[in-house]
């Protein structure tokens, strides 16, 4: 079995701490209640046959007045990058945030969220936006917290590129 | 210093302290309530981290005994965090990891309502951050939606204008998008690029004051027609000047020193170099580029290469070196510009 740390970066209010919930405990909820710090959700997948526990670390979102704490993003060896289809700044919070990430973090997997795809009618991302998010070479996702799609696929696609650059045997106790 | 007996113990658990001692992983004195209930070894003094109980002080813990290990001094901070007990209860804790005398040390302290003000706070500061980021997209539309419809006006009123002369609607329009190109290969604040696309087409605006029979006359101008002609200059920037817009106060500086010359011996000033306002040179390049480039109902387009031949024979002489230098550096966009806004037919209506 491995247990592996994931971080949920983004800007504040993208949907971070809705998208957990959604997978975990497959809830969703319209208040917006900001996290201070980390909180951290366990979920545990199989993926080809190899069972994975993902530590889910909630972090706060990065404002205009503070950033991500590199202290709660070192060991992870994943993050789930989500963004806000309906503000386009949360895309520039994102790309920073990516670039914190390689920063802090020797080998890291991640996937793009692109949330809040309910909201069709109030998609503002450019298209050259979308081009900045594929240039970073992660698989990318449409998201909804609140109708619950492609967030299960979201998070297997990163456990599965985690299984994929980790050599068997290395973290976490084989069982 | 004079030892004290402070009673230390009483202390940490009337401040919600825990202390942890990492060489023999015990609680110094005895655990708090709020720690036995997230880790019931607790009470026993000592604690167990794994991913079940306390994961992030577990992974704080990791961290701490490489800055243990490092013999860094200060003090290392996790930061707040929230650890659930076994009853779904979050708590909010901040460690802070030290070494006094040798000793390594986590000291761990429970928020308590302190986590709780500060959650408020940032609730708000963000809610008004959402109102702030909603009304700046709110006003941005707005703005695109009134340059829309000055750009509209402005190039229905030149229309009007032109109806007597030869120039096109396209010439216009390109004239605008050529000189924008350019002013933003030049670095100009993106709010200026979208002055001098408002402005630029206004650059021979006071022809409307320039009479038919020289205006229209087919052939060459004498001596006095031609300085009748060249006051379309100073008749543009009559009528642009002292305006409180800045794209018409643009306006009337490019009307005014289109036909300015870098070497100074241009009209209607005979101004040369940086004299000229820069936006007016921009567009003494970008207007005879695209002239020759196209027809005219007195002339031939001119093919692309002989139109570049004749602007760098002038360089320096008739036009800015650097402007035209960033000008053949951007030829593939100003091309482009060309292709997606062509003449329509005859459209100069006159
Ligand atoms: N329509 C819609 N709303 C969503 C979605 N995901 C989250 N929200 C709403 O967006 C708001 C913010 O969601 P959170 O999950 O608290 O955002 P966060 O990224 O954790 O925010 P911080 O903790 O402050 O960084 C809440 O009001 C949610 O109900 C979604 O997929 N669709
Ligand atoms: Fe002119
Ligand atoms: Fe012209
Ligand atoms: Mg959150």
């Amino acid at each position: 079995m491995i247990r592996t740390k994931v971080c949920m970066l983004g800007s504040f209010a993208v949907g971070k701490t809705s998208l957990v919930r959604r997978f975990v405990h497959s809830l969703f909820g319209d208040r917006y209640l900001s996290t201070l710090g980390a909180r951290v959700d366990k979920k545990s997948l199989v993926i080809d046959g190899t069972k994975i526990d993902l530590m889910l670390w909630d972090l706060a979102g990065k404002d205009d007045y503070q950033s991500v704490r590199p202290t709660h993003l070192r060991g992870a060896s994943g993050c789930l990058l989500v963004m806000d289809s309906t503000r386009e700044h949360s895309v520039d919070v994102a790309l920073e945030l990516h670039q914190l990430m390689l920063d802090t973090i020797d080998q890291v997997s991640f996937v793009v969220a692109i949330n809040k795809c309910d909201l069709v009618d109030e998609w503002r991302l450019s298209d050259r936006q979308l081009e900045q998010l594929r240039a970073l070479g992660g698989p990318i996702f449409r998201t909804s917290a609140l109708t619950g799609d492609e967030v299960e696929n979201a998070f297997a696609a990163l456990a599965r590129q985690i299984l994929a650059s980790k050599p068997p045997g290395e973290d976490g106790d084989p069982s | 210093m004079t030892r004290t007996d402070l009673p230390v113990v009483q202390l940490l658990e009337r401040l919600d302290l825990a202390l942890y001692e990492s060489r023999d992983g015990r609680l110094l004195g005895d655990a708090p309530d709020w720690l036995t209930e997230l880790a019931p070894e607790a009470s026993k003094g000592s604690l167990e981290f794994d991913d079940d109980a306390l994961p992030i002080l577990g992974d704080f813990l990791g961290q701490a005994r490489r800055f243990w290990q490092d013999g860094a001094r200060g003090r290392l901070r996790s930061g707040p965090f929230v650890e659930t007990d076994a009853r779904g209860r979050g708590h909010a804790l901040e460690a802070t990891a030290l070494r006094i005398d040798g000793r390594s040390l986590l000291l761990i302290e429970r928020l308590g309502e302190d986590y709780e003000l500060a959650v408020a706070n940032l609730q708000t500061a963000r809610e008004n951050l959402l109102v702030q980021e909603e009304l700046e997209r709110i006003v941005a539309r707005r703005t695109a939606d009134l340059r829309e419809r000055e750009e509209e006006l402005v190039y229905r009123l030149i229309r009007a204008a032109n109806l007597r002369d030869n120039e096109t609607g396209a010439h216009i329009r390109r004239i605008g998008l050529y000189s924008a190109a350019l002013a933003r290969a030049l670095g100009w604040p993106a709010a200026t690029v979208d002055d001098i696309r408002l402005a630029s087409p206004m650059h021979d605006l006071g022809k409307v004051g320039i009479p038919d029979r020289i205006l229209l006359k087919p052939g060459r101008l004498s001596e006095d027609e031609m300085a009748v002609m060249r006051g379309h200059t100073s008749l543009g920037a009559g009528i642009l000047e002292d305006s409180r817009v800045p794209a018409v106060r643009m306006a009337a500086q490019i009307a005014a020193g289109h036909h300015e010359w870098w070497n100074g011996e241009g009209y209607p000033r005979g101004l040369a170099a940086e004299d000229i306002p820069e936006c007016a040179r921009i567009v003494a390049i970008v207007d005879v580029y695209d002239a020759m480039c196209h027809a005219r109902s007195y002339k031939p387009a001119f093919p692309e290469d002989r139109v570049l031949d004749y602007l760098r024979e002038r360089r320096a002489r008739q036009f800015d070196p650097r402007l035209l230098d960033v000008f053949f550096e951007r030829l593939p966009e100003m091309r482009r510009i060309r292709e997606l806004h062509p003449d329509e037919g005859m459209d100069t209506a006159g």
